[in-house]
């Protein structure tokens, strides 16, 4: 019986026309503005090869700076140390695209608007050496290599703003699919059709799978043609087709049950739709959909608690070097935010039900 | 007649501390019509909402077909359809899609579900216009739509929530007629209302409802007996305002 729920669910959201349209546009908008706002910025990081920066030791550690030049080296950007001097003219005189001032628990990283791109990526660099690299970096007597994550800045200049604009609005908007469900919930709402539910046998959890599944196919069935779309226009490069459908398809499920699970709490679908986009708003932002995840300076633990960081590791990853070590963890994440959502969707839809009075 | 299809004892509603329905006690037996007619705010909705286990009593007990439909709903739920006051349709589905979606929510599937939507459409006079969206109908087949969709599952026990609010004679002479239709075929009505022609006409039994109380019950001729005028000729609509009063319903006491 669940299957005629399923098909008409699909039917109304299909005919929603607006909500369709936002799907199918959004990102192909998004994706064009993006991409050609960064594209400048991306491309003059192409032709870095290596610049030169400088740095001062304040009681820091030794073995921290020794870690941090040799990864530096492989990553392109080359210490000379400076003891002495205004730092502004140090950097000034020596041409220097940075600088960077080690104290004992902290280090200051000086850049100039002469080398905007340098800048971040020394920013970048920096964050990711102390914050992953310190550590491993501490155990240098004992080992002769260091293990810095230094394999991640090596793909940077790899992959240009289209693509990752192309893959990462894809990976956002994926999260957005609840507006699908918008008109069929407000429907059944406004005109009373929950209670036609209510004088059934339907359980919380066929009347939660007779939407999720529509929401989820509509979303798959748009995101499937914003991305040929987009593919064709703006020439975008996925990588490993099959694996990337897979993730993408799994991101539309957590955004699904996502939405449901806000919209079973709180039985209100500008609440849900405002919460939503407010959840997705701030996991894009440590995930990297607004500023590239290459560049971000945001602390690496709140970018590892974003799925979409996961899923645009992966899938970006996927496109430029052809693997992703991301994979997995989008996998396990998409799904345990699908089945936990599920759950606790069916479970308030239940309660809801029981203490209706 | 005899085997009772519904029965509520002391029923009782309460929003913000104040009796909606207030210690409602109706029998009704297999075979009736029977009408329940109240002014506005009068607590005819929500005593149908009680029974077809929308709305939580506050108090009282229900038995519907021998059962508790709050504690029994998977065994007694499926014998009712409920045509609710306000048009609960889908605009965005065709004529055909609403009655398969809500029939299809009491497990009938496949070539049953097809006929039963059939059925019903043909029922209310809709099937040349099946594929047609809800939302390009005319209120009065909005209001058959509506009525259809709660029929497919062929239910023991009809509840009419004002079925015929807004439509023109002839569509509310056919829906009336395709009430006592079904009435002849074995189901039991309960119809709300505040038309007293209506009601007149199709009703087995009446109770008239006030301030979330039965004030009066029984056959129209019982019910015009009760209240003694001067003349012969009374009519239901004469019975009904005097038992119930001239003043304005909606208005806050
Ligand atoms: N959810 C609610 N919260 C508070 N009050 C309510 C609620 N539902 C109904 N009421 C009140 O209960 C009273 C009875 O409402 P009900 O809809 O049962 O009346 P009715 O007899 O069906 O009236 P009508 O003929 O206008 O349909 C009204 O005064 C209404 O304001
Ligand atoms: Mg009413």
């Amino acid at each position: 019986m669940i299957r005629y729920l399923i098909k008409n669910n699909f039917k109304l959201m299909f005919r929603n026309t607006w909500s369709i349209a936002v799907m199918l546009l959004g990102p192909i908008l998004v994706i064009a503005v993006l991409s050609s706002a960064f594209s400048e910025l991306m491309k003059s990081y192409e032709g870095v090869d290596t610049f030169p920066v400088g740095y001062r030791i304040q009681e820091a550690d030794d073995a921290v700076i020794e870690a941090t030049k040799m990864a530096g080296e492989e990553a392109g950007i080359l210490f000379y140390e400076y003891p002495q001097g205004e730092i502004k003219d140090v950097m000034e005189k020596n041409e220097l695209s940075g600088f960077v001032e080690f104290s004992e628990d902290k280090y200051t990283v000086y850049t100039s608007a002469d080398y905007e791109v340098e800048g971040i990526t020394l920013k970048y660099f920096m964050n990711k050496v102390m914050n992953e690299g310190v550590d491993a970096s501490l155990q240098i007597k004992e080992q002769a290599k260091i293990a810095l994550p230094v394999e991640q800045l090596e793909f940077m200049p790899a992959i240009d703003s289209v693509d990752y604009y192309g893959i990462v609005y894809i990976v956002y908007f994926c999260w957005c699919g609840m507006i699908c469900a918008t008109g069929v919930l407000s429907n059944e709402k406004k005109y009373g059709i929950v209670r036609r539910f209510r004088v059934s046998n339907i359980s919380e959890s066929q009347n939660f799978l007779g939407k999720f599944i529509p929401i989820v196919l509509t979303v798959a069935g748009g995101m499937a043609i914003a991305t040929v779309i987009t593919v064709l226009l703006y020439d975008i490069h996925w990588g490993k087709p099959l694996l990337s459908t897979v993730i993408v398809f799994l991101m539309i499920a957590a955004g699904a049950a996502l939405g449901m699970m806000l919209y079973n709490i709180s039985d209100s679908l500008v609440i849900t739709i405002i919460l939503q986009f407010t959840i997705v708003w701030f996991l894009g932002f440590f995930g990297g959909s607004f500023e590239t995840y290459m560049f971000s300076s945001m602390p690496d633990f709140l970018k590892q608690l974003s799925p979409i960081y996961h899923g645009n590791r992966a899938l970006v990853e996927l496109s430029c070097m052809g693997e992703s070590s991301y994979v997995a963890s989008t996998v396990i994440y998409s799904l345990a935010v699908t089945v936990i959502c599920s759950i606790v969707a069916i479970f308030a839809g239940y309660v809801r039900k029981r203490g209706k009075a | 007649m005899g085997n009772i299809i519904l029965k509520t004892t002391d029923l009782t509603k309460k929003y913000n501390n104040k009796a909606v329905v207030d210690n409602l006690n109706i029998e009704i037996r297999k075979g009736e019509i029977f009408g329940l007619l109240g002014p506005n705010g009068a607590g005819k909705s929500t005593t149908m909402n009680m029974i077809c286990s929308i709305v939580r009593p506050t108090a009282g007990e229900i038995e519907l077909l021998g059962k508790n439909p709050w504690k029994q709903k998977k065994e007694v739920i499926h014998k009712i359809g409920y045509i609710p006051q306000e048009l609960a349709i889908h605009g965005n589905l065709k004529a055909w899609e609403n009655v398969e979606l809500f029939t299809s929510l009491y497990g009938i599937k496949g070539q049953e579900l097809k006929k039963a939507v059939g059925d019903s459409l043909e029922y209310v006079g809709l099937l040349e216009r099946k594929q047609e969206f809800a939302k390009n109908f005319s209120g009065g087949m909005k209001r058959r739509l509506n009525i259809a969709c709660a029929l497919g599952h062929n239910p023991e026990l009809l509840i009419f929530d004002e079925p015929t609010v807004g439509i023109d004679p002839q569509s509310r002479n056919f829906i009336l007629d395709k009430i006592k239709e079904s009435n002849a075929k074995g189901a039991t009505v309960i119809y709300t209302s505040h038309y007293m022609e209506e009601v007149e006409a199709i009703c087995t039994r009446i109770a008239i409802m006030d301030n979330g109380k039965i004030i009066a019950c029984g056959t129209s001729q019982e019910l015009k007996k009760l209240v003694n005028s001067g003349h012969e000729n009374i009519t239901l609509e004469e019975v009904f305002l005097t038992l119930t009063g001239k003043k304005l319903r909606d208005y806050a006491e």
